[in-house]
């Protein structure tokens, strides 16, 4: 496998785990819309 | 519905960006990354004595890769070779070597435990101490409890392997009754390395009597009761090559 894959899947990764822990912390119930 | 819009252009775009970043890192480190990796293959090498060998560290697409491919050890033998991809392996930051001409276990010989290693060892166990068993029955006497186990555990590493499990008698009594005898005194050690765990599969069992007293005993000897180990088919179980090189 050539390095530049394994990068780009560890760094889409990490990418993919902040997204998905952003959501959960933040994203899921939207507060933000409905206190302006 | 603007906003989750927007938020996916921004998600796109940070993955986008992820992917750029992932390019030029490997752009930027990978050629020195390889280069310090090819230098200290090539040193491990020629340690382990595989001196026309060489590390290429380049995906079959010829990218630089982390996953060593080894040319030239053709005429080397099984052992060099195995030392060989282990030390390229030993390198930091090799991920998994393979060899241009098929393949060979990186671990050496020497850490596969091999089966006669085995025999040995059982040997080693009942020479000083037997498996003795209630007269003339085939249970095994409590006292050797402890000592069947120890037989199980060296067994342990050789499974795979087919073991013979051999009873003698000593010469007292008619020899058709030694021979049922010492049949059954094998079933019953088979019986208790099975219930330690070793594969009913592996075992084979046979009685000979008295036929084949202990070399310079007399037949008549009661030393010559005991049950012999030997490896007859070796067949190692081998590590999962998880990541490592397989069978040639």
């Amino acid at each position: 496998m050539p390095i530049w894959l394994e990068l780009l899947i560890l760094l889409l990764l990490t990418y993919g785990g902040g997204l998905a822990i952003g959501w959960v912390i933040w994203g899921r119930n939207r507060s933000g819309e409905n206190h302006g | 519905m603007r906003s989750l819009h927007r938020v996916r252009i921004a998600v796109l775009a940070g993955a986008l960006l992820v992917v750029l970043l992932a390019l030029l890192g490997a752009q930027m480190n990978a050629s020195a990354m390889i280069e310090r990796m090819s230098q200290q293959a090539a040193r491990g090498i020629a340690e382990a004595g595989g001196r026309p060998v060489r590390a290429l560290f380049v995906s079959p697409n010829g990218w630089p890769s982390r996953h060593p491919l080894l040319i030239g050890g053709e005429r080397l033998d099984e052992d060099v070779r195995g030392r060989v991809a282990k030390a390229v392996a030993a390198v930091p930051g090799v991920a998994g070597v393979r060899w241009a001409d098929g393949n060979t276990l990186a671990d050496s010989a020497a850490s596969i435990p091999s089966p006669r290693h085995c025999e040995q060892d059982v040997a080693g166990l009942l020479r000083a101490r037997t498996i003795r068993f209630e007269e003339s029955s085939a249970r095994i006497d409590a006292a050797s409890r402890s000592l069947v186990n120890e037989v199980a555990a060296a067994l342990r590493p050789c499974l795979g392997s087919i073991i013979s499990v051999t009873g003698h008698t000593d010469s007292s009594g008619s020899e058709a009754a030694n021979l049922a005898l010492s049949l059954a005194r094998a079933e019953a050690v088979r019986d208790a390395l099975v219930a330690r765990g070793i594969p009913r599969g592996g075992l084979r069992v046979r009685g000979l009597g008295s036929q084949r007293p202990v070399e310079g005993l007399s037949p008549a000897d009661p030393a010559n009761r005991r049950i012999e180990f030997a490896v007859v088919a070796t067949e190692p179980i081998t590590p999962t090559p998880v990541d490592m090189p397989g069978p040639r």
